[in-house]
Formats: C-alpha cells, structure tokens, sequence
C-alpha cells in the first residue's frame, strides 16, 4: 500500500497502479477516453492530466497523464484545478474541431461548457480521436489485424497497404473499445461486416440464434484448447441442455438410493 | 472449513423466488439486473436450477483472451472484471452450461458471483434447494 493525497484527502493506493486507478477509486470523475483495463496505457488523449507535486517539491508542479503515471509515496494529487481545466477545456476544442459530429466528443464538451470549437472546425473530419485503444486491443488479441497507416493528415486505422485486413476475426473487440464508436460493423442474418470484411456467423444448431463469427470460434478453439462441441449452442440452448443432463443424473440417482 | 454453494434439484419446486432474488439484488438505477440463475423444467414438474458450475477449469476464463475472468480465491467463484470486459461474447459462446450471460439492460456481460461470497439466492429459496453452507475441504 502506499499512501498519497487526492485534492487534499490522505489515501491508500495499491503499489504499482496508475494515479487514474487511484482516483477513480475516490469516485472523482475525471476525463479519459483512451484508457481501458484490458489494455496498456498509452497516454494519448491527453483528457486525464492531473497535476502533481511533492512536499520536497518546493511548490513546483507538474502537470501528468494520471492513466500513464506510477503512484508514489508522498505524491499530492489535483485534480481539477483551474489550470487542469482550462487544458481540458482547450483539448476538447480539439477534439470538437476534429471529430465535430462525435455524440461522446460533443458531451464530454458541454461538461465543460463547450459548445462549438475556437479553432477551425476540420471538413473531413470523422470520430477517430487516434487513440489507437483499438489497435491495442487487436494486439492483446493477438492478431494485430489493424494498424495505424500513413502519416500526418492521411494517417488512419485500417488493414495492411489500406486494404480489409485479411487476419481480423470478426470479434468486434476493436468496435466494442473504441471510445467514439467510429468503428462501424453490422450483422445481417448469418453475415458480419466489419473493416469491408464479411465473417459467417454461427447459427445455434437448435433454435438458429447467432453467436459469434466461425473465425472467432475456431481461433478460440485452437488458441485455447476448447472444444468445437462447446460453440454449437447458444447460451439458452445450453442452459436447457444442462437442465435435461443434470435432470437425468438426478433421477438415475434417485433410482440407486431407491 | 469453506463454504459450497450446493444446488439440490430434487427439493427444487419451480417457485423461481431465486431468478427474483438475483435480479433485485444485482439492481442499479432502479432497473433489475439479469439474473443469473435459471430454474428450468427438465420433464413434467420437475425443476433443475441452473447455475454457474464455477468449474476449475473453466471454459469462461480459458475463452477470455483479455483476462476478465479470473477464480476469487476467497470466494472460490470466477469473477468477472466489468472494467477489462469488451463485450467480444468469447465466453457466452463458450461455456458448455450456458452461464455466462449478456445482461440487456445494463449493457454489460454477467455471471454468478456468488454474491462475493453471500448468494442472494440461497438466502431466498424458500425449499432450500440452495443453499450455501460450510463444508469440510481437504
Ligand atoms: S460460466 Fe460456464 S464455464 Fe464459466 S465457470 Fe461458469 S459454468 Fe463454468
Ligand atoms: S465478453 Fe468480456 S469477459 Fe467475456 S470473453 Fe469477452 S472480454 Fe472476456
Ligand atoms: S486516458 Fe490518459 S491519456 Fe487518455
């Protein structure tokens, strides 16, 4: 345990962890688009600042990335200082010029009481705030299906060469992180569509429910050892199935205690 | 001495007070959570309350690729960390039991706890097919 202080209150953190963790734990609401837990911090969009200082500091402060900063013994925290939220308030201009048309972008603003951006609103800008949480996910996967291409204004997440990235699965991991909801997909019938890729998914052999993509099923399968048996049902199906199996081991004990 | 959570189909009556038990108390913003257990019927009248196994080697935690689901050593149960989840539907699609569960309302994945250690469920049945109680372990 290691003790520091969150906006003037003395509190425990457990060694190792990022400030943010910390100061999520006190309930104090501070911003954070590319942060998720399944993934390594990266510190990108910049919405998580926090400013710090120490006793031994002399009054010097700095202003961190709470998500991507080690707590430490001694460490005095703010959190919404002037300065912290006039930084804020200028990133979330950024943002607002980029990706204008961001409902989540668009909330977090008016939070802050923005409402249109001081700087020149971009005319092909879209939801990609570049915090790259779903290429990171992709890599925790283990596919590393999507990345980063191109440089400067042209940059963008997409498959090898900008082409539909022939290892992605299906799974929606990058879709589901993603903090704008850019990443568009669509299941039609027994079809997936995402990144202009089309999957199959799997139908229930019972009542036909969908669940998830046969690329993913099988990936699952050889990655981790699970048997093909396990993904022919949905989770309703099963649960009956277990019922009659369990139903039956029931009654035949009962007929042995007879 | 640890505690087991057992489940007893043949006391079983149908009464699903458990699947109200576990609704309530996994309740947020006024609205019922998914329960997580199920009192099916398998043949006329007769009831098997479906549950998480918390299985030692669980398909669940085998399925998730990014460490959301782990084994409680104080409550034996495999938790789910909501805050690591992506909703990727790996371990509803591969749980052989159906237990792993996708909760509409509040938009996240669920399954049984164990309450942290204080099933809700058990507290309720008024046959006491569930029950929680201490149990000698080797
Ligand atoms: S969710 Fe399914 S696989 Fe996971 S522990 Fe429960 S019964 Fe076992
Ligand atoms: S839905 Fe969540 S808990 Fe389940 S496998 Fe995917 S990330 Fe893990
Ligand atoms: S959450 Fe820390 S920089 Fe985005």
């Amino acid at each position: 345990m290691v003790t520091i202080t969150i906006n003037g209150k003395a509190v425990q953190a457990n060694e190792g962890e990022m400030l943010l963790a910390a100061i999520r734990r006190q309930g104090i609401d501070t911003p954070a688009l590319c942060h998720h837990d399944a993934i390594e911090p990266c510190g990108s969009c910049r919405l998580c600042m926090v400013e710090i200082t120490k006793k031994e500091w002399e009054g010097w402060t700095r202003s961190v990335t709470s998500c991507l900063y080690p707590v430490e013994p001694g460490l005095i925290v703010s959190t919404h200082t002037p300065q912290l939220l006039e930084l804020r308030k200028t990133i979330l201009e950024l943002y607002l010029a980029r990706s204008s048309q961001s409902e989540v972008i668009q909330k977090m603003a008016e939070d802050y009481g923005i409402t249109h951006s001081s700087f020149p609103v971009i005319p092909d800008g879209d939801d990609c705030i570049m915090c790259y949480a779903c290429t990171r996910i992709c890599e925790e996967l283990g596919c590393f299906a999507i990345s980063a291409v191109d440089r400067g204004h042209d940059k963008k997440v997409s498959g090898p060469l900008r082409q539909p990235p022939p290892d992605c699965i299906g799974c929606l991991s990058c879709a589901h992180i993603c903090p704008t909801g850019f990443i568009k997909w669509q299941d039609l019938d027994s079809t997936r569509t995402i990144w202009e890729r089309q999957f199959e998914l799997l139908s229930c052999r019972t009542c036909g429910k969908r669940t998830i993509t046969r690329d993913f099923a099988e990936y699952l399968m050889k990655k981790r050892n699970l048997p093909a048996a396990y993904f022919e049902l949905c989770d309703d199906c099963k649960r009956t199935e277990t019922a009659k199996t369990m139903g039956k081991i029931v009654v035949a004990a009962q007929e042995v205690l007879k | 001495m640890k505690y087991r959570f057992i489940v007893d189909p043949v006391l079983c009556t149908g009464c699903r007070t458990c699947e109200l038990a576990c609704a309530f108390s996994h309740a947020r913003n006024l609205k019922q959570g998914r329960s997580r257990i199920y009192p099916l019927t398998h043949e006329k009248d007769k009831y098997v309350p479906v549950v998480c196994l918390q299985c030692d080697d669980a398909a669940c935690v085998k399925s998730c690729m990014f460490d959301a689901l782990r084994r409680n050593e104080e409550t034996g149960a495999i938790d789910l960390d909501v805050a690591r989840c992506v909703k990727c539907m790996a371990c509803i699609a591969a749980c052989p039991f159906g237990c792993a569960l996708v909760d509409e309302v509040h938009n996240e994945i669920v399954k049984c706890d164990l309450c942290k250690g204080d099933p809700a469920c058990a507290h309720f049945c008024p046959s006491k097919a569930l029950r929680y109680t201490k149990i000698a372990v080797r």
